[in-house]
């Protein structure tokens, strides 16, 4: 930006108010940078009070913890266990089984979410659907329902005795139980779908706005019906949300909690330690072992930041192999 | 534009209700209320969920002039006390007293909340307390807290449906066994007996039983070992009535069992002996359908029993007056006065850690409802045979839930009992290592 004014300087100014110039330069920067300063400082003070230091706590009771000799009737001191704590996490056949029970739901989950949000978001994008305001309304609506309150409709939903929609089904002479052993997952996946396709199909739908009118209409003169434009034009152009809409979903399938737990309210089928978060929880305030909560999230907090960056990375290669060709 | 933006704030505000509560009831109050006071008079504050509880403090506080205790009721451990307790406890405001039960008395010793009062305990308050009782509270030779009540597993049973189907208690498990199957025959919808999904507390009782260990500290390190021999043997027991179709299977703590127990479609229960109590109090019209008998042997020559439930009172570590909470422990479990006070607060059968109380019990008891058997004689002989080789765990609340999830998951036709024994043990290790117990898992 100086670089840009300064050969103009010197003809405006005489040598003499040079300093006076510079000060003024100077004070300016000042300006920019207290302004720079005061715009950024609050999220930097949000990203230390809300993120920098739980996780420098969490990693901390994670190396260290109240220990006693022996049988543990002794006193206690706080001591350095080193990776203790990560040895207990990771043999615990309870928390790997909670890592498989969301790396399951993970996989019907996240397909069936970008698929069916895309899937409506190239619906309404298509001109296809009728009172297109209104379906959108109507799809975005379930996101504004807090995710507490949709597990509570849903438990009501889901609860033999009270749930209309299983007597129904019976008044049909088919049993139904969403939450046997089997059925829980799907169960959960379906609260999660309704309450989130309405968002990320709003989130395609925009980018789909953004995609030039001209390439469709060329597509449209090269021959290419509905459906091909869809998939074939449309599709790759949103490939940036897709890619962000998946990373997103799975950071949030991975933390997995509210609906596990409202649900297990009424079903023994969703153990205390159903997935990771439900095990963090569970260590930490029914079985206070605050190291092994420690240890168990930061574990998470890995497998998350690795899948992300694993995604990313994916699709980023991919991206480029395609630029390539 | 301003019209979303109060929208979003709303929504906000919405969702972070329910969060706050929580938070708000993860903090522990109660610190204000204890103070030393002015005067000589000592306060001390008291916390539990038992029935009566208030009864028992304003009894104390009216006869009592140098110590006054404050009570607060709070939920049972598994709706919260526990994770109250704890929860002040590491805020450093723990009431002076507080109420566990057996299983989790060590897991509170273990993390300092019960403070050790070993020399607190006089020889005169030992003395009172079946051995037995104190047992459970004592580890490495230091008592960490006093039982109040002890219970005896016993035989809860239908005598009308009894005699229609021409069935006398069973004496041994075998002859049970045989029941299982003539009801099964004979009553359709019946059945002898409920195998509780969420019942790990009964089945630690019929384990304790058959002798087994489920945690042994004798050797200076925490053996675990819930799938010993004791233990696989009356898992199989189940089992094969579960199997079999011969028992109902499902949560005791459930409308299904209400109904089952209300429309007369389970024969037994096995409890405790302070059921008997709840059971009039939940069911008034089923008045002189019910007695009691001891529960079946697996050797009737050398008798045995475990107990079902049972609580005791701790000092905690935040305690600042330990001689004036252990004056109203003290008095709280051994003195009759306190027994009529809980009492008064409505019919109950506890069985009293300090026998010298069972007249009192006895006393207040209305047997018409057990048809006028003499139910605390009974009780006092089972009493006698509860097995001495019993010691809960470390983490017993989590090893209960492990088990429970598997029991349920038994009962959805997933696994077998032997195998929810073994799943509890896996997810009971990884907990007592992070806490850095000595622990071994020898098998008998």
């Amino acid at each position: 930006m100086t670089a840009t004014t300064r050969p103009a300087v010197p003809a405006l100014a005489p040598p003499a108010t040079a300093p006076a110039a510079h000060r003024a330069r100077r004070a300016a920067r000042r300006r920019r940078l207290t302004a720079c300063g005061v715009l950024m400082a609050p999220f930097f003070v949000l990203l230390l009070t809300v993120f920098l230091i739980p996780v420098g706590t969490a990693v901390y009771l994670s190396f260290y913890s109240d220990d006693q000799p022996g049988l543990g009737f002794g006193p206690e001191r706080t001591v350095f266990v080193g990776l203790r704590s990560y040895a207990a996490v990771l043999t615990d056949p309870t928390f790997l089984g909670g890592l498989g029970t969301v790396a399951l739901y993970c996989l019907i989950y996240i397909p069936l979410m970008v698929a069916g949000a895309l899937a409506l978001a190239l619906l309404l994008d298509s001109g296809a659907a009728r009172l297109r305001a209104f379906a959108q309304l109507g799809l975005f609506l379930p996101h504004a329902v807090p995710g507490i309150i949709a597990a509570l409709i849903w438990l009501y939903l889901y609860t033999p005795g009270i749930s209309p929609v299983i007597d129904l089904f019976a008044r049909a002479d088919i049993t139904v139980d969403f939450l046997g052993v089997h059925t829980v997952l799907p169960s959960i996946v379906n609260i999660a779908l309704w309450s989130n396709l309405g968002y990320n199909m709003v989130v395609f739908y925009a980018a789909l706005q953004a995609v030039p009118r001209e390439v469709i209409e060329a597509s449209v003169v090269d021959g290419a019906g509905p459906v091909r434009t869809a998939l074939q034009v449309k599709t790759p152009l949103v490939r940036a949300s897709i890619v962000m809409v998946a990373i997103f979903t799975l950071i949030w399938a991975l933390q997995l909690f509210t609906e596990p737990m409202l649900l297990s309210q009424s079903s023994p089928m969703i153990s205390s330690r159903f997935s990771p978060s439900m095990y963090i929880y569970d260590a930490a305030f029914n079985r206070t072992n605050y190291s092994l909560a420690a240890a168990a999230s930061v574990v998470l907090l890995a497998c998350t930041v690795a899948l992300s960056y694993g995604v990313t990375r994916f699709t980023g290669r991919a991206d480029a192999a395609e630029e390539a060709r | 534009m301003p019209g979303r933006h109060s929208r979003r704030s709303v929504l906000a505000a919405l969702a972070a209700v329910p969060l706050t509560g929580a938070l708000g009831a993860c903090s522990g109050t109660g610190a204000g209320s204890r103070s030393s006071g002015t005067s000589s008079i000592t306060r001390i504050t008291f916390w539990s969920a038992l029935r009566g509880s208030q009864e028992v403090v304003d009894a104390f506080n009216r006869t009592h002039d140098r110590v006054q205790v404050d009570f607060q009721q709070i939920p049972s451990g598994g709706q919260g006390g526990y994770a109250k307790l704890s929860n002040a406890a590491r805020a450093g405001n723990a009431p002076d007293i507080a109420t566990i039960e057996y299983p989790q008395v060590p897991g509170f010793a273990i993390d300092g909340v019960a403070r050790d009062i070993t020399d607190l305990v006089d020889d005169r308050l030992r003395r009172k307390l079946l051995p037995q009782a104190l047992g459970l509270t004592t580890f490495e030779g230091r008592v960490f807290s006093v039982p109040l009540d002890i219970e005896p597993m016993v035989l809860h049973y239908r005598a009308d449906l009894f005699e229609r189907y021409g069935l006398r208690p069973a004496r041994t498990w075998d002859e049970f066994a045989e029941q299982a199957r003539t009801v099964r025959r004979e009553a359709a919808g019946r059945r002898l007996v409920l195998f509780p999904t969420d019942g790990m507390t009964q089945f630690a009782a019929y384990a304790w039983q058959a002798g087994a260990r489920w945690f042994d500290t004798s050797k200076g390190a925490w053996n675990v070992s819930l799938a010993d021999a004791p233990s696989r043997r009356v898992a199989a027991y189940w089992q094969r009535l579960i199997d079999a179709g011969e028992v109902f299977m499902n949560a005791v703590e459930s409308r299904q069992s209400d109904a089952q127990l209300g429309n007369g479609l389970v024969l037994t229960r096995l409890t405790g002996a302070w059921d008997a109590g709840a059971q009039m109090n939940a069911r008034p019209g089923q008045k002189g359908q019910w007695r009691i008998a001891p529960l079946p042997q697996w050797d009737p020559a050398r008798p045995s029993v475990g107990t079902h439930g049972g609580s005791t009172f701790a000092v905690t570590k935040d305690s600042r007056h330990p001689e004036a909470a252990m004056e109203f422990i003290a008095w709280q479990v051994s003195h009759p006065d306190a027994l009529r006070a809980r009492l008064s607060s409505g019919t109950s059968s506890q069985y009293p850690a300090a026998p010298d109380l069972v007249p009192v019990g006895r006393e207040a008891f209305d047997r018409s409802y057990y048809g006028g058997q003499d139910i605390y004689a009974l009780f006092e002989r089972e009493a006698e045979k509860i097995g001495g080789q019993w010691t809960w765990g470390p983490r017993m609340t989590a090893t209960q839930k492990v088990m429970q999830d598997s029991f349920a998951r038994v009962g959805g036709g997933q696994g077998s009992l032997v195998q929810s024994l073994r799943t509890a043990q896996e997810g009971t290790m990884p907990d007592l290592k992070a806490l850095g117990l000595s622990t071994t898992q020898h098998s008998t």
